[in-house]
C-alpha cells in the first residue's frame, strides 16, 4: 500500500519562549504557544528542509538515485522567483532526471507537496519547510519554523487511506503582499474562524471515512485554539487533536505545522492506530488526508534538546534588526565557478589517485601527493570528521561577505576539518554552526550539516558547514 | 655569474600617513636609499627595477611598476610590477639579484609599497583576505588572522606552545620597535598588555597581529663591479631562495610549518654555503606571533615545536645568540605589505654595516625571511658582510 515509508524532521536548535515576547511587548498574542523554534541566520526553509529529508532518506530504505519526484512545500522561499527543489536535488544526491515540484503561496502547499507523491506511483520525496516573518509588534509572536520530510513509497509502514479537499473563496485570513516578506492577517476574527472551520469540516466530511476513532489528528494550528474551534461540530475528542498539535512547542510553522503535528501523531500510534491530517489555507480551501500505522521520525528528540535565547538575541537571528548590506563587497567567487563546486559542497565528493591512490579535495588540478596529472576517481567523502585545527572569529571582525550573519548570529568558529576514509584523509575549511565557537577544540568530532554560507549577487549560497557530534 | 650586492638600501617611515600617496612614500625610500650608498648614486645608472605591491584598495590595479618608477625620475626603463602577497617585494629583490648575476644589468631597483589605512575597515578586510585561498579558506568565513590563529591552534595542540610564547614574540619585537624611529607601533609592551588584550582571533589577541601599515622600501642590487667602484661596505647576496606551495593551509601537507620556507632555506643555506647556526640575526615574517615562532622552526634555528622554548630562553633577544627582528618586525614596524620584503633587507643591510637602532655585535651573516599569504609563497636570502677589502 502507498504511503510513508519514512520521514525526517528538522526543527532549528534555538527557542524563544512566549514569556520572553510577552515581556518586550506586553502581550503575547499566540494562544497556547510556550516556546517556539527560531532558526539562526544561516538556516532558511532550503537548509531545513534539506536536513530533514537527509533525516528521511536516512530511515528509509530506497536509495537516493531511485527517488523519482521531489515535492517542496514553503510560504517562505529563499527567493521569490526560481525554483527551490533544485538545489534539493543536488544536496540529497538524487537523480537528474527526478521530478521536482515547488509549491508555495499558502499554508496549503505542505498538502499539495504531500498530495503529489502520494499520487505518484514510484519513489517520492515530500518536504514542507517554513519560518514564516511578520510585523515584530504583533503578527511575528506565534512564528516559528521547521521542517518535516515524507517519503513516500508503496511498501509503506504508515498506509495513506484516503484524501479529500474543499475548496471556496476565502481570502484575507493569512497573506502576504507581493514585495511584502511580512505575513498579515485582516483580524476579522469571526470571519476568519468561520473560513478556517467551514473548511475545514467540509475537506473531512468528503473523507470516505469515520474520524470519530482517530488516534491523532493534526489540524491547521497557527496556535492552540484553532484546531479545537476548527472541528467543533466533528466526533473529534480533545487527546486525539492534542497528539496532533506541536504548535506550543514549535510555533506558528506555516506550510510545515499540519505535516509536523502528523509526526507527533504518527509517533505515539501503534499498530493500526488511525492519524488525520487537515490542511487549511487563506484564499480558501483545505484538504484533509486519513493515514494508518505509525513512524517515528524523532520529532520529541528535537524538541527536547532547544536552546532558549532572550528576546534580543531573537531580533538578530531573524533579522529583524542588525542585518546589513556590508559596502565594499566580499571576495568574488563567480557564480558559475561556485556551481562547480557544488559536488564538493554538499556532497563532500573529493577525488582519489589512481596513480597513488592519496586523497584530493577540492579534486583539482594535479594530485596533491605525486603531482601527476590524472582523473581522479570519485569518492565521497565521510560527513564525519574531527577538527584540526580551529579558530574564532569575534563579532565584528568577519570578512564582509560574512558580516550579515555575524551581526545576527554572533561569534562563529571556523575550523580545518579532517575527514578520514581507508584510503587516506582529506582536509577542508569549514564554519561551525550551531554551537558555542568557544568550546570546540582541536581534536572533537564533527559532522557535516548544509548551511546557507553567504548570499552574493543576490542569490544565496548554500554548503557544507560542521557541527559538533558531542561524542 | 657574477656576484651581487647591496650597495643601498632605504625605506619611508612606515605608519598612517593621510597626507602621503605611494607614490610620494616610495619616492622617500627611494632617496633614501640612494642616499645610503656611500657618496651617493646617481639614479640614471639604474637599468632595471622590480616593483612589489598587492594593490590593497586598488587604487592601481595596472601598471603598478611604472606609477612609482616614472615618478621618481627613472625614466624608460624596464619596470615590472611583482605580486606574490605579502612577499611581493621578497620575490621583487629575487628577480632583481637574478637580473645582476644574469649580468643582464650592473644595477638594478628592487622595491615595494604599500597604502593601507585610508580606505574603510570593511574594504580594507575585503582586500586583505583575498591573499588566502578564496574559494574555500575566504568562504568558510575566515580572517587573513583566522588562518594564522588556526595554525597557532594546531601548534599548542601539538608541541604545546603557550598564549604566553606568543606574547613573549610581541613584547621582543615592541621592545626592538621602540628604538626604531621608522616603527608604526614604536612602544613596548608588557606580557600581561599581550596576553591580557582583545582577541582579534582565538588564540591571538591584538598584540600578536601586526598592524594595517603605509610605507614603502627600495633596495640597490649592484654588480661586484659597481659595488667596488660606488662603496667599501658592500653587502653580499651569499644565498637566495624561493619557494611556492599551495596558496589554502588546509590544502598543505601540515597545519603547523610553512613547507615553501623549508624549501626556501634549505637552498639559501646550500647556495650561501652556511648552516642555520652561522646566522647572526634574522629579520622573519612576523605577520602573526604564532608566524614567528613557526619561523624560528622552518629556518632550523631549533627543532619542530621548539619554537617556543627558543624565545623563553632568550635566545631571539637581541643579545642572545640570534637576535630576530631587531627591526621590530612586521608587529611593531609594521606590515605595508609590498614593502615588507625589501624593508627587511634594509634592516639586513644597516645591521652588516654596523648602523642599525638595535644594533647586533659585529655580525658577519643576515637572514631575511619573508612569506606571501599563509604560506602559498617565501623567499629567504642571506647576506654577508664584505671582509674587507673583499669587494
Ligand atoms: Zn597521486
Amino acid at each position: 500500500m502507498r504511503g510513508i515509508e519514512a520521514a525526517g524532521v528538522c526543527i532549528p536548535r534555538l527557542r524563544i519562549s512566549a514569556d520572553a515576547v510577552a515581556d518586550a511587548w506586553g502581550r503575547f498574542s499566540g494562544t497556547g504557544i510556550e516556546e517556539k523554534a527560531v532558526p539562526t541566520a544561516d538556516e532558511d526553509a532550503l537548509t531545513l528542509g534539506i536536513a530533514a529529508a537527509e533525516a528521511a532518506m536516512a530511515e528509509g530504505g530506497v536509495d537516493p538515485r531511485d527517488v523519482s519526484l521531489v515535492s517542496f512545500a514553503t510560504t517562505t522561499p529563499p527567493l521569490e522567483e526560481e525554483a527551490l527543489a533544485p538545489r534539493l536535488v543536488r544536496a540529497l544526491g538524487l537523480s537528474e532526471s527526478v521530478s521536482v515540484r515547488t509549491h508555495a503561496q499558502s499554508t496549503l502547499s505542505g498538502a499539495q507537496a504531500l498530495s503529489a507523491c502520494l499520487s505518484a506511483t514510484s519513489p517520492a520525496l515530500a518536504v514542507a519547510s517554513d519560518l514564516p516573518r511578520g510585523d515584530p509588534a504583533g503578527a511575528d509572536h506565534p512564528f516559528g519554523a521547521g521542517a518535516a520530510a515524507f517519503l513516500v513509497t508503496d511498501s509503506a509502514a504508515v498506509t495513506h487511506l484516503d484524501s479529500a479537499t474543499y475548496v471556496d473563496e476565502f481570502p484575507g485570513v493569512r497573506y502576504r503582499e507581493r514585495g511584502d516578506d511580512e505575513v498579515a492577517g485582516l483580524g476579522a476574527t469571526a470571519y476568519e474562524r468561520d473560513a478556517v472551520r467551514t473548511s475545514v469540516i467540509e475537506a473531512v466530511n468528503r473523507l470516505d471515512a469515520d474520524v470519530s476513532n482517530v488516534h491523532a489528528a493534526a489540524i491547521h494550528q497557527p496556535d492552540t485554539r484553532t484546531p479545537t474551534r476548527a472541528t467543533r461540530g466533528l466526533p473529534l475528542d480533545t487527546e486525539p487533536l492534542r497528539r496532533g498539535t506541536v504548535v506550543d512547542r514549535v510555533g506558528d510553522a506555516g506550510a510545515a505545522g499540519v505535516p509536523l503535528g502528523l509526526l507527533s501523531g504518527l509517533a505515539s500510534a501503534r499498530g493500526d492506530d488511525r492519524t488525520l491530517a487537515v490542511f487549511f489555507g487563506s484564499g480558501g480551501g483545505a484538504t484533509a488526508m486519513l493515514f494508518e500505522g505509525s513512524a517515528d521520525a524523532g520529532l520529541d528528540d528535537q524538541l527536547d534538546r532547544g536552546e532558549r535565547i532572550a528576546y534580543p538575541a531573537y531580533l538578530r537571528q531573524r533579522g529583524y534588526v542588525g542585518g546589513a548590506e556590508v559596502a565594499g563587497g566580499g571576495a568574488h567567487v563567480s557564480l558559475p565557478s561556485w556551481r562547480r563546486s557544488l559536488d564538493q559542497r554538499y556532497r563532500l565528493v573529493a577525488g582519489t589517485c589512481p596513480r597513488c591512490g592519496s586523497l584530493a579535495f577540492p579534486p583539482e588540478g594535479v594530485c596533491p601527493e605525486c603531482h601527476r596529472n590524472v582523473d581522479f576517481d570519485r569518492v565521497e567523502l565521510p560527513r564525519v570528521g574531527r577538527v584540526r585545527a580551529v579558530t574564532v572569529i569575534g563579532q565584528g571582525g568577519a570578512p564582509p561577505e560574512f558580516t550579515d550573519q555575524q551581526r545576527r548570529d554572533g561569534a562563529y568558529g571556523v575550523a580545518i576539518v579532517e575527514l578520514s576514509t581507508d584510503d587516506g584523509s582529506a582536509t577542508l575549511p569549514a564554519q561551525l554552526t550551531d554551537v558555542d565557537p568557544e568550546t570546540v577544540a582541536v581534536g572533537d568530532e564533527v559532522r557535516a550539516v548544509i548551511r546557507r554560507i553567504y548570499e552574493q549577487e543576490g542569490i544565496p549560497r548554500y554548503g557544507v558547514k560542521f557541527t559538533p557530534t558531542g561524542t | 655569474m657574477t656576484e651581487a650586492y647591496v650597495v643601498g638600501a632605504g625605506q619611508s617611515p612606515f605608519g598612517s600617513f593621510p597626507d602621503e600617496s605611494y607614490r610620494s612614500l616610495f619616492e622617500t625610500a627611494f632617496e633614501r636609499a640612494l642616499d645610503s650608498v656611500d657618496g651617493g648614486f646617481e639614479r640614471e645608472r639604474i637599468e632595471e627595477a622590480f616593483v612589489g605591491t598587492l594593490g590593497v584598495g586598488g587604487r592601481q590595479l595596472g601598471l603598478s611598476g611604472p606609477a612609482v618608477t616614472e615618478h621618481v625620475g627613472l625614466h624608460g626603463i624596464p619596470t615590472t610590477r611583482v605580486e606574490n602577497a605579502c612577499s611581493a617585494s621578497g620575490f621583487a629583490f629575487r628577480n632583481a639579484v637574478t637580473a645582476v648575476r644574469a649580468g643582464l644589468a650592473d644595477v638594478v631597483l628592487a622595491g615595494g609599497y604599500e597604502i593601507m589605512t585610508d580606505t574603510g575597515s570593511d574594504h580594507t578586510k575585503w582586500w586583505l583576505g583575498v591573499s588566502g585561498e578564496t574559494e574555500w579558506e575566504r568562504l568558510s568565513g575566515t580572517t587573513f588572522a583566522g588562518v594564522y590563529a588556526q595554525m597557532a591552534s594546531a601548534h599548542m595542540d601539538e608541541y604545546g606552545t603557550t598564549a604566553e610564547d606568543l606574547s613573549r614574540v610581541a613584547v621582543k619585537n615592541h621592545r626592538n620597535g621602540a628604538r626604531n624611529p621608522n616603527a608604526q607601533l614604536g612602544f613596548e609592551c608588557t606580557l600581561e598588555d599581550a596576553t591580557s588584550a582583545p582577541t582579534v582571533a582565538d588564540p591571538l589577541t591584538l598584540y600578536h597581529c601586526c598592524p594595517t601599515t603605509d610605507g614603502a622600501s627600495a633596495v640597490l642590487v649592484a654588480s661586484e663591479e659597481v659595488a667596488r667602484e660606488v662603496t667599501d661596505r658592500p653587502v653580499r647576496v651569499a644565498g637566495m631562495g624561493a619557494s611556492s606551495d599551495r596558496v589554502g593551509l588546509f590544502q598543505r601537507g601540515t597545519l603547523t610549518g610553512i613547507p615553501a620556507s623549508r624549501r626556501a632555506a634549505e637552498r639559501a643555506y646550500d647556495e650561501a654555503g652556511i648552516e642555520p647556526g652561522d646566522v647572526d640575526f634574522a629579520e622573519v615574517h612576523d605577520c602573526f606571533a604564532i608566524a614567528e615562532i613557526v619561523a624560528y622552526e622552518d629556518l632550523g634555528f631549533c627543532e619542530r615545536g621548539e619554537g617556543g622554548q627558543l624565545l623563553r630562553d632568550g635566545v631571539t633577544d637581541p643579545d642572545g645568540a640570534l637576535p630576530v627582528n631587531t627591526s621590530g618586525g612586521l608587529k611593531s614596524k609594521g606590515h605595508p605589505i609590498g614593502a615588507t620584503g625589501t624593508g627587511q633587507i634594509v634592516e639586513a643591510f644597516e645591521q652588516l654595516r654596523g648602523g642599525a637602532h638595535t644594533q647586533v655585535e659585529n655580525p658577519r651573516y643576515g637572514l631575511a625571511h619573508n612569506v606571501g599569504g599563509s604560506g602559498g609563497s617565501a623567499t629567504v636570502h642571506v647576506f654577508e658582510r664584505s671582509a674587507e677589502g673583499s669587494a
